[in-house]
């Protein structure tokens, strides 16, 4: 792995040997991985190994108990709570299994907002919303509350809101989890094209089918720490 | 779709970049969660009202007569000269104490006769004015105008409404054939005349004083009044000075009626303004609780804790804000009729502008830290833990429904409600809080009102003495009455319809060795029927005998048992404290006749306590009295206590505001805690549960709490009360007999404790009802 980002200094991916306990359990148990630009990587392993938290840490949205964790270049432990996520606005696009959006806003607005945060107006930022709502195939929902979304709609209205801000990494935990096979379906593919155009992907999954399919590389985590690696090899 | 692979170096936007997008959330929230927005919004509302009122009461309350009389500049010392001895400017002279005079003004009396309707018969004192101003005793011209010609006057009433017909009103006196016309009325709180006219008018009645009134540097007490009398007669040719009025009379007179009241108004205040913050920070507080999923799926998506904090406080904020301006807006309205009440119809209490600037920047400054201190955890919290702990995975939740499940059989919808509020025991505490909070300030607020009515009555006497009858003075150019002291008691007792007579004299003397004097309050004949209100020892039964206030008591070292000497001139005699009465002046004892006759042998009453007959009619017994002896001056004793009426009607606002806002505290949390459990509700319906069993279950577990609540919180109430009420009194030196504490009753006590049931019932069905009717995949995909 070392050999890796020796010789590539567009690693947007980090982490060296980070641990994470939470009192006296241990998630994750020095973990070592870099991700390069452009690529898609998917981790898989059985439940409670430590994938989402794993992406927690990436994401920034909580820090390792010791270990370092760099992404884009930049040292997450180092920087304050304002710091990371103004980083990660502008970063880092996150797409979860249960979709989270805010159920106080109609589906546009949810998306719309991920761009007003990094000071665009609210109507440019609409309109990029509504293109990416064009490409997702959800233009005729946007004035939905996510409440009266089906389950494929709102993982699309997430990956919208994901990509607003071109973020150099998109981060999804299980996007397909909640889905049935034909959503799921769609959403892979969505997330294949993005990666073809050149989106750096990280993709928590059980479906090792679908893992095989996307990714260029599998990552598999057990008891949280790093027990195999594969490179695939597809011409997609 | 990446152009960048670092975009940060696009150049960053500050944390300010998303004030827009905190709106736009913020706006959200507000718009779509319409109970906790309502709730916000009138709890805020009902507290300003009550914050407004509790303020305004605080404010006159705190010194009402003090704060009157400053605002009239009133005249700490009234003179009357002998116009003919005492040059009209002499009076004027510079004397230390005095640092304002006005005059002189001539002083005459007319004589109203018993054939002019609205105007009680007997001598009227007149003073010739140009106007209402001048630098002592501003008159409060609350109707009409000032006489600008002969024949016009402006008679001294309260600023009651009640008032307003005698203006217009002609009547004719014997001075003047050709008549008066009223055509204002205004109050002096100096008392400096019972009516004016212009000084062209006041000269035509031949006056037979001059009047100056005086405003002092020092004028606390009796001795400083005397002292600067003294210090100004000194320069006037002996004999010129007729009489002199000192405020304090005055003061006293008001206290005993307004003052009574003060401590339990002031309880009521501080009452008001304490349950309004807690409740605002519970309300607040528990918005912030509910939404720590919305607050980590905020934060995930970049938002910085800053601005998770503004799209609280903003969310917060908005309704709050509306409320408060509203409700100080409300407040002022309805403390306006109530404070002009408290001024007891004798002066006006004006509400300062600082109670509405205190009450608006108050109730948000306590809205912002109620809401801040909870936001502020959410600042701190990491995102994660939030997106998970309050999730939408069914996974933790399911997971403790489905292990409930397994231990009740099914169905008992009744036992698994009663066992859901130990599943989340924070939200738990939380519920019963607000419950244990409501039912207390009830409580609290039921119990002030109960001692403050008990109280009430025996302050003022009411049933005790129906009528007092004063006997007119010549220093103050009154009639004298006819018969001697022991004349005018027969004559009373004489008259039909009287049942009890008590012969008062008050009189200054000293308590040996001490240079302040003291008020004796001397009694004759039935005083034990006056109905004092003795909390130890007992009321006065023989010679060598004296009652005192708790005040009086403590600041001589006294106590029952012991003896004082008292002097008065040369004559000194011995008095035993058989007795401690409730309240009073600490200057004040009581003391039976005979003790007056041993210093003085001369000394007469100066005013006789009537009580009637149940059937006897008050006005004819007046003028009976009138005609037996023009020299007497009766006054009657409102049977139904006005004070006591307005009073109390200010506390039982001040309860149901208070009530309201607790009812919407409790009300709100079970609101919050209904709905998020709405996901366990579908999990419920899907095992199996019919939409009845659940509404049930839900209304059954609040109940319960309730139930817990209510019993809970009304012996704190109860507690609070016990405390409250004796610290209350004691500050303001009254000792309370325990029947005016122990104002409990159970048909009083189990409505207040099934109250925090019922509110709890009615926050929970509705919320429970339409999660029950909701279809389980609804439910269960929703949120
Ligand atoms: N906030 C937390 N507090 C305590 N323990 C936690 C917390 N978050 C995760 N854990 C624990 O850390 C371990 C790893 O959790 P994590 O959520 O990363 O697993 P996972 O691989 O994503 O599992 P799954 O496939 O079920 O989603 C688990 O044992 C979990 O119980
Ligand atoms: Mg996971």
């Amino acid at each position: 792995m070392d050999s890796h980002h020796d010789h590539d200094a567009r690693l947007v991916v980090r982490l060296d040997g980070v641990r994470k306990e939470y009192g006296t359990a241990t998630a994750l148990d020095g973990v070592s991985l870099a991700i390069r630009a452009g690529e898609a990587v998917a981790v898989m392993g059985p439940s409670g190994c430590g994938k989402s938290t794993l992406l927690n840490m990436i994401a920034g949205l909580d820090r390792p108990t010791t270990g370092t964790a760099e992404v884009c270049g930049r040292d997450l432990g180092a920087m304050t709570e304002t710091a990371l996520a103004l980083f990660r606005r502008r970063n880092i696009g996150m797409v979860f299994q249960f979709f989270n959006l805010i159920d106080d806003l109609p589906a546009l607005d949810n998306a719309a907002l991920a761009a007003q945060l990094t000071g665009v107006p609210a109507r440019q930022a609409r309109d990029r919303a509504l293109e990416l709502f064009d490409e997702l195939g959800i233009a005729d929902r946007r004035d939905a509350y996510p409440s009266a979304l089906s389950g494929g709609e709102r993982q699309r209205v997430a990956v919208a809101r994901a990509l607003m801000n071109r973020p150099a990494l998109l981060l999804a935990d299980e996007p397909t989890g909640a889905l049935d096979s034909r959503s799921g379906e769609q959403v892979m593919d969505l997330l294949i094209d993005l990666n073809q155009i050149g989106q750096t992907l990280l993709l928590v999954t059980h479906d090792a089918g679908l893992a095989t399919r996307c990714a260029g590389r599998l990552v598999e985590l057990a008891d949280g720490r790093v027990v195999a690696e594969h490179t695939l090899e597809h011409t997609a | 779709m990446t152009e960048s692979v670092f975009p940060e170096a696009r150049g960053g936007a500050g944390p300010l970049a998303g004030a827009g997008a905190v709106w736009q959330v913020a706006r959200a929230g507000v718009r779509r969660r319409r109970v906790q927005t309502a709730v916000v919004g009138i709890v805020v509302f009902c507290s300003t009202v009550s914050v407004v009122v509790a303020l305004g009461l605080l404010e006159s309350v705190s010194a009402p007569f003090d704060r009157a009389f400053a605002a009239q500049r009133g005249a700490h010392l009234v003179a009357v000269y002998d116009p003919a001895k005492a040059p009209a400017s002499a009076p004027a002279r510079p004397v230390p104490a005095v640092t304002a005079a006005s005059g002189p003004f001539a002083q005459a009396t007319v004589t109203i006769p018993d054939t002019v309707e609205h105007l009680p018969p007997g001598p009227l004192t007149v003073v010739g004015r140009a106007g209402p101003g001048g630098p002592v005793d501003r008159l409060d011209l609350w109707s009409g105008r000032w006489p600008a010609r002969p024949g016009e006057i402006v008679l001294d009433r309260p600023p009651n409404p009640h008032w307003s017909y005698l203006l217009g009103v002609r009547f004719t006196v014997p001075e003047r054939p050709q008549g008066f016309t009223v055509v204002g009325l205004a109050s002096s709180l100096s008392r400096s005349a019972e009516s004016w006219v212009t000084p062209a008018q006041a000269e035509e009645l031949r006056p037979s004083a001059a009047q100056m009134l005086y405003r002092l540097g020092g004028a606390g007490t009796d001795a400083d009044v005397r002292r600067a009398a003294d210090a100004i007669t000194a320069a006037l040719p002996a004999g010129s000075l007729l009489g002199t009025q000192s405020y304090l009379a005055v003061k006293r007179d008001h206290g005993r009626t307004a003052s009574a009241f003060l401590p339990f108004l002031a309880g009521f205040g501080v009452l008001g303004l304490v349950v309004a913050v807690i409740i605002v920070a519970n309300v607040v507080g528990g918005a912030v609780v509910a939404g720590f999923r919305h607050i980590g799926m905020l934060k995930a998506l970049g938002f910085t804790p800053n601005q998770v904090v503004a799209v609280y406080l903003a969310m917060i904020l908005v309704p709050a804000s509306a409320g408060a301006a509203l409700g100080t807006v409300v407040g002022g309205l309805a403390a306006r009729p109530l404070l002009d009440d408290i001024g007891l119809s004798v002066f006006n209490v004006a509400l300062s502008p600082w109670v509405y600037a205190a009450a608006l920047a108050g109730m948000t400054a306590v809205v912002t830290l109620a809401a801040l201190v909870p936001a502020l955890r959410a600042h701190r919290m990491p995102a994660a833990p939030a997106i998970s702990a309050g999730g939408g995975q069914p996974s933790g939740r399911g997971r403790r429904v489905h292990r409930l499940l397994s231990g009740a059989r099914l169905p008992r919808p009744v036992s698994l409600g009663l066992g859901l509020p130990f599943a989340r025991p924070a939200r738990t505490a939380l519920t019963l809080a607000a419950v244990v909070l409501g039912a207390a300030t009830v409580t609290l607020a039921a119990g002030l009102s109960g001692t403050m009515t008990a109280y009430g009555a025996a302050a003022q006497r009411v049933g005790h003495v129906h009528t007092v009858i004063h006997v007119g003075q010549a220093r103050f150019r009154e009639t004298p009455p006819r018969h001697g002291d022991a004349g005018i008691e027969t004559l009373l007792r004489g008259l039909p319809g009287t049942v009890y007579v008590t012969a008062d004299a008050w009189i200054d003397l000293h308590v040996v060795g001490q240079p302040q004097p003291i008020m004796g309050r001397f009694l004759r004949g039935d005083s034990a029927t006056l109905g004092e209100t003795i909390v130890e020892g007992r009321w006065l039964e023989g010679p060598g005998e004296m009652v005192a206030s708790p005040a009086f008591l403590e600041q001589q070292g006294l106590r029952v048992g012991d003896r004082l000497t008292l002097s008065l001139g040369r004559a000194r005699t011995q008095a035993t404290v058989v007795g401690v009465t409730m309240s009073g002046e600490p200057d004040l004892i009581h003391a039976d006749w005979r003790t007056l006759t041993a210093l003085s042998p001369s000394a007469k009453a100066t005013q006789y306590e009537v009580r009637l007959a149940p059937d006897a009619d008050l006005e004819a017994y007046h003028a009976a009295v009138r005609a037996a002896d023009p020299g007497l001056r009766p006054v009657a004793k409102s049977r139904t206590d006005q004070n006591a009426v307005t009073v109390i009607g200010f506390a039982s606002l001040l309860t149901v505001l208070l009530g309201t806002v607790a009812a919407l505290g409790v009300f709100n949390t079970v609101v919050l805690t209904t709905r998020e459990r709405r996901r366990d509700l579908g999990t419920l319906k899907s095992v199996g549960m019919t939409p009845r069993q659940v509404t049930v279950m839900m209304v059954t577990s609040m109940a319960a709490l309730g139930a817990a609540g209510g019993l809970l919180g009304v012996p704190v109430g109860v507690a609070a009360h016990r405390v409250v009420v004796p610290a209350m009194a004691r500050a303001a030196d009254i000792v309370m007999p325990a029947f005016m504490i122990e104002v409990w009753s159970a048909p009083l006590l189990v409505p207040l404790a099934l109250a925090g049931v019922v509110i709890a019932v009615l926050g929970a069905y509705v919320p429970a009802r339409s999660a029950a009717r909701l279809t389980i995949a609804t439910v269960l995909r929703g949120e």
